[in-house]
C-alpha cells in the first residue's frame, strides 16, 4: 500500500475533489483527479455523498463503490462521506465549506439521459458555486448506458404488499367519504380535496414514489367512476371534468411526491442526528474518561451502539500490541473474539497505522476490521469491528473514523497529560532532594573539616602533642564521625521517600522491644535516659503491639531523643514510653528540659529550622530531623506533636496504629 | 582464650588495617583475603576458627563464599555489610552465617560480636550432642523432663515457647532469622506466623528477663530475627 499522504501534508494551492461513485468509469475520474492533485501540488478529496437510495444498491454496485473508494485512497485522497437527499446541493456545501478549487467530474453525469430529466450535475453544480473550476473528464461509450440499479430485496416486497393493503384502505375510505358527502348533496369541489388527502396520507403511511403516484392515479380513476355523472362509469358529462380531473391529478401527484420527500428528509436528518448525538456523547464520556482503558472501553462502547455489531480493543503498551478486550452485543454474548489468527492482522495495522482486515485490501478475509487509533503518526491502539453478519453502509464511515479520531486525541492528550504530571512531580523531587543535598553538603562540610584536619595535625606532628590534647583530638574526631552516622541514617530514612510517598515495609511489632531497640542507639551527654515501662508491662497479658516501619519508627524515636539530649542540659532526665489510647497507640518522648518557648512551637517540624536555644550544639544541626520525624509519623496514618512539660520541658507525642495479633499456637 | 585464628575477607584496605589492628591489639591470630575466591582458598587451607566476611566483594557475592564454605565446614561466619536493606543480612544468615555487622560499625561492637562466636565455640566443645542439659548463665533447660528453670525456680512455658526456647538454646550466640524461626517451629513462614513469632518471643522474653537488672538471654535485631546469648 503507498504511504498515505493527507492534505495537510502538502502545501500546495489547489484542493481537488472529485466524486465517488459506483460507476466503473469512476476509476477512470479517480486517476485523472490524482494526476491533477500531483500536477498542481495540490490536495485530493474523494467524496462519496450518500443518498437515501444508495442503501438499496444491488450487491456489485456496492462491491464497485468499496473497490472505487480504495483506489482513490491508494491515490493519495481523502476520503469524505455525506449525507443528503440532493446530491448537488451536498457536493456544493462541501465545496464552500472544504475550500475547494478544482471539481473533477464524469460526463455520464453531466449529459442528460432524457428531455425532461434536470439539467446536468455539472450545470447546477456551477451555478450553486460559480467561483471553481469544474473539469469534465470524457466518457467512453461503453460506459453511457451504465445507471444504478435499485434492487429489491424479499423485505422491501413484503412491505410493497403491505403499501399496496394501506393504500386500498384509504382509497375505500375516501370514497365512502366522497359518497357521503355526495348523498349529502355537498358541492364537487368539497370531494376533490378529500382525494387529495387522500393521497396524502398514502404518501404518509406507505414507502417509496410508487404509491404516491398510482394513489394519485387511482384517485382520479375512483372520482370519475364512482363520484362524477353518470356514476359507475368512467364517462362524464361535464365539459369540465377533464379540467378538474388533470388540476387533481397533478396536486395529487405533487403533494404526494413532497410527502415523500418530507419524510426521506426527516429520516435523514434523524439519522444525522442520531449520529451527532453518539459523536456528542462520546466526546461527553471521553473527556470525562480516566486512563487509557476507559478511553478505548468508551470508544468501543459508543462503536458498538452506533454500529450495533461488536467491538474489540487492543490497547498499545510500549509499542507492542496489549490485550485484545472484546466488547460483544449484549444479546449475543457467545460471539467468539478475534483469534490470534486476527491479532497478526491488528498487529499489522498498529505498526502500518493503517487499516486491514474486512472490506479492505489488506487481509480482507479477516472478519474483524482493524482501524489504527492513529493520530500524528502515532498509533495508541487498534479497533476492531466485527463485520460478521453485518456490512457498513459505507466501509470507512464518517463517524466511524471520527469517534476512533477522537479516541485517538483523548489518549494522546491524558498521555500529555500524564507526562506532565509526571515530570511535574519529578521536578518537586528533584527540588527537594537539591534542597537536601545543599543543606546536607554544607553540613557534611564542618564535621568532614574537624576529622580531616585534626587526623593531619595527628600524622604530622602528633608526638610533639601532650597526652591530653592528643586525647582532646581523638575525642573530636571520634564524635564528629559520630555525628556523621546519625546523619547517614536519617538519609537512608529519607531515600525510602519516593514520588513524595514514603514507601513503608509495615509490620506489627511489639512497642516495648521498639523502645529498647532505639534507646540503644541514644547517647546522652549525662542524661539519664530510660524507658518509662509504667503503661508498656502491667499484668501479664498486655502487650502492646503496633502496626509500623520497624526500622522508620525506630529512627523517628532515636531523632526525638537526640532532639532532647541535644537542646537540654546534661544531667536532664528523658523518658521515653508508651500507651495505648483507643485503636492507636501512643509513644511519647518527654524531657524535663527547658522546654520550646511558644513562639518557636509552630516552626520546630520545618525542614532545616535549628531554633534559637543556646544550648543547642548549632553546628551539628541538621534540622532535618523533626520534619523528617513527622513525615514519617504522617506516612503511618498518625501525628506528631509537640506539648509543654509539667512545670517544664516538652513532650514530643506520636500515633501509631494499635494491632492486635492473632496468635498461631 | 583470645588465641582464635581468624579469617579477615575485606577488599578495602583501610577498614581490613582497621579490622587487623583491632585485632592485633586484643592478641587474635589473623590471616587476610581480600575476594571471595582467595577467601574460600584461605578458608580451605588455614581452617580459621571464625570467618569475618564482607558481603560486598569485587569478585563474587558474599553469600556465595558462605554457601561454599558451608559445603564442609561449619566454622562461623560474622558478615560485614555496607548496605543498610536488610535483605542482604537476612539472605547471608538464610545461607548459613551466623551474625552480622552493618557498616559502620564500632570496635567494640567488632570485640562484642567476636566474644559471642567464641563462646559458642567453647559452647560447642564443651557439650556433646547426646546431651541432655542446657545451661547458660540461670537458665537450665532439662531436655528430657521437658522443664525449664531459672535461677533455680521452674518456669512455665507454654508449648510454643518452650519449643521456641530449645530452639534458640541450640543455636546459641547465633542470630535465626524471623523465616528460620517459623519455618522450624510452625512449617510455614506466613506474615501472621512472624507476627505470631514476635509476641510469643516478647512473652518468652519478659519470662526470661523479668527484672530490671536480670541479664539478657534473648536479643531481638529487628527487621531480622533473635538471638539467643551466652550468659556468664
Amino acid at each position: 500500500m503507498m504511504p498515505k499522504e493527507t492534505a495537510a501534508d502538502r502545501a500546495g494551492g489547489e484542493h481537488i475533489l472529485a466524486c465517488l461513485s459506483s460507476s466503473p468509469s469512476n476509476a477512470r475520474i479517480m486517476h485523472t483527479a490524482s494526476k491533477m492533485a500531483a500536477a498542481f501540488r495540490g490536495s485530493f478529496t474523494a467524496l462519496y455523498v450518500q443518498t437515501p437510495g444508495s442503501r438499496s444498491m444491488s450487491a456489485s454496485d456496492r462491491e464497485r463503490l468499496h473497490a472505487n473508494m480504495r483506489l482513490a485512497e491508494n491515490l493519495g485522497a481523502d476520503i469524505a462521506v455525506v449525507e443528503g437527499e440532493d446530491v448537488v446541493e451536498q457536493i456544493a456545501e462541501f465545496v464552500r465549506v472544504s475550500g475547494i478549487t478544482i471539481l473533477v467530474l464524469g460526463r455520464s453525469s453531466t449529459s442528460r439521459r432524457h428531455i425532461w430529466s434536470p439539467p446536468p450535475l455539472s450545470e447546477r453544480i456551477r451555478e450553486q458555486t460559480p467561483d471553481i473550476d469544474v473539469h469534465i473528464i470524457p466518457d467512453p461509450a461503453s460506459d453511457s448506458d451504465y445507471r444504478e440499479r435499485r434492487v429489491y430485496l424479499p423485505g422491501q416486497i413484503l412491505s410493497g404488499v403491505s403499501d399496496v393493503l394501506i393504500m386500498g384502505v384509504i382509497l375505500t375510505l375516501v370514497t365512502v367519504l366522497g359518497s357521503l358527502f355526495l348523498r349529502l348533496h355537498f358541492a364537487e369541489y368539497n370531494i376533490t380535496p378529500v382525494y387529495i388527502l387522500g393521497v396524502l396520507l398514502i404518501s404518509v403511511f406507505t414507502r417509496g414514489y410508487a404509491c404516491s403516484v398510482i394513489g394519485a392515479v387511482l384517485s382520479v380513476v375512483l372520482f370519475n367512476f364512482f363520484l362524477t355523472e353518470p356514476r359507475f362509469t368512467f364517462h362524464a358529462y361535464g365539459s369540465g371534468y377533464p379540467v378538474t380531473f388533470a388540476i387533481m391529478l397533478a396536486t395529487a401527484i405533487i403533494t404526494g411526491t413532497l410527502a415523500n420527500r418530507l419524510k426521506d428528509q426527516i429520516k435523514l436528518s434523524a439519522q444525522a442526528a442520531y449520529r451527532s448525538k453518539i459523536l456528542f456523547d462520546t466526546d461527553q464520556l471521553l473527556s470525562k474518561a480516566h486512563g487509557e482503558e476507559e478511553i478505548l472501553q468508551v470508544t468501543a462502547e459508543q462503536l458498538r451502539k452506533l454500529l450495533g455489531c461488536g467491538v474489540a480493543v487492543y490497547p498499545e503498551r510500549d509499542g507492542r500490541l496489549g490485550d485484545c478486550v472484546f466488547y460483544s452485543l449484549p444479546d449475543e454474548p457467545s460471539r467468539p473474539d478475534p483469534g490470534e489468527e486476527e491479532r497478526k492482522v491488528a498487529d499489522w495495522a498498529l505498526h502500518s497505522r493503517n487499516k486491514a482486515g474486512a472490506s479492505t485490501e489488506v487481509f480482507p478475509d479477516a472478519s474483524f476490521l482493524f482501524l489504527p487509533v492513529v493520530i500524528r503518526s502515532h498509533a495508541y491502539g487498534v479497533i476492531a469491528v466485527d463485520c460478521r453478519g453485518i456490512s457498513l453502509d459505507v466501509p470507512f464511515d464518517s463517524v466511524l473514523l471520527s469517534i476512533v479520531g477522537e479516541c485517538a486525541l483523548a489518549i494522546e492528550s491524558y498521555r500529555n497529560h500524564k507526562e506532565k504530571e509526571e515530570a511535574a512531580v519529578r521536578a518537586r523531587n528533584e527540588q527537594l532532594r537539591a534542597d537536601l543535598l545543599r543543606a546536607i553538603s554544607h553540613d557534611l562540610r564542618t564535621p568532614l573539616t574537624s576529622i580531616s584536619g585534626n587526623a593531619d595535625n595527628l600524622l604530622r606532628s602528633g608526638n610533639e602533642m601532650d597526652a591530653e590534647t592528643r586525647t582532646q583530638v581523638y575525642r573530636d574526631i571520634y564524635e564528629d564521625a559520630q555525628w556523621l552516622i546519625s546523619l547517614v541514617e536519617n538519609l537512608l530514612a529519607i531515600s525510602r521517600i519516593r514520588e513524595g510517598k514514603m514507601e513503608l515495609r509495615l509490620s506489627p511489632q511489639p512497642v516495648a522491644e521498639v523502645l529498647e531497640e532505639a534507646l540503644l542507639h541514644v547517647r546522652g551527654r549525662g542524661h539519664a535516659l530510660r524507658i518509662d515501662r509504667t503503661d508498656l508491662s502491667d499484668g501479664g497479658e498486655k502487650l502492646l503491639m503496633a502496626r509500623m516501619d520497624a526500622k522508620l519508627v525506630i529512627q523517628v524515636i532515636i531523632n526525638l531523643a537526640d532532639n532532647a539530649v541535644k537542646y537540654t542540659p546534661a544531667g536532664t532526665e528523658i523518658l521515653i514510653g508508651a500507651c495505648r489510647r483507643g485503636p492507636e497507640i501512643l509513644i511519647h518522648v518527654t524531657d524535663t528540659g527547658p522546654g520550646i518557648p511558644d513562639e518557636d512551637k509552630p516552626y520546630v517540624f520545618d525542614m532545616f529550622y535549628t531554633g534559637r536555644n543556646s544550648v543547642a550544639d548549632s553546628r551539628r544541626s541538621l534540622g532535618l530531623g523533626l520534619s523528617l520525624c513527622r513525615s514519617i509519623v504522617r506516612a503511618h496514618g498518625g501525628e506528631l506533636t509537640l506539648r509543654d512539660n509539667d512545670p517544664h520541658g516538652c513532650i514530643f507525642e506520636f500515633t501509631l496504629p494499635a494491632e492486635e495479633v492473632m496468635l498461631h499456637e | 582464650m583470645n588465641k582464635a585464628r581468624i579469617l579477615v575477607v575485606e577488599d578495602d584496605a583501610p577498614v581490613r588495617n582497621l579490622i587487623t589492628l583491632t585485632l592485633k591489639a586484643h592478641e587474635y591470630v589473623y590471616i587476610t583475603a581480600s575476594t571471595g575466591e582467595s577467601a574460600v582458598l584461605e578458608a580451605a587451607s588455614h581452617n580459621p576458627d571464625i570467618v569475618l566476611l564482607d558481603l560486598g566483594l569485587p569478585d563474587i557475592d558474599g553469600v556465595e563464599v558462605i554457601e561454599r564454605i558451608r559445603s564442609w565446614s561449619n566454622m562461623p561466619i560474622i558478615v560485614i555489610s555496607a548496605r543498610s536493606e536488610d535483605t542482604d543480612k537476612i539472605r547471608a544468615l538464610d545461607a548459613g552465617a551466623d551474625d552480622y555487622l552493618t557498616k559502620p560499625f564500632s570496635v567494640d561492637e567488632l570485640l562484642a560480636r567476636l566474644r559471642v562466636t567464641q563462646r559458642r565455640l567453647a559452647l560447642l566443645e564443651a557439650s556433646s550432642p547426646g546431651e541432655s542439659f542446657y545451661v547458660n548463665g540461670q537458665l537450665r533447660i532439662d531436655y528430657a523432663a521437658g522443664c525449664v528453670t531459672l535461677d533455680g525456680q521452674e518456669l512455665h512455658l507454654t508449648p510454643i515457647e518452650y519449643k521456641l526456647l530449645c530452639l534458640m538454646a541450640r543455636n546459641t550466640g547465633k542470630v535465626l532469622t524471623h523465616t528460620f524461626i517459623t519455618r522450624s517451629i510452625w512449617g510455614s513462614s506466613w506474615d501472621n506466623d512472624i507476627a505470631s513469632l514476635r509476641v510469643f518471643m516478647a512473652t518468652l522474653r519478659r519470662k526470661l528477663e523479668s527484672g530490671p537488672d536480670a541479664p539478657q538471654y534473648i536479643q531481638t535485631h529487628v527487621g531480622v530475627g533473635y538471638r539467643m546469648l551466652k550468659v556468664e
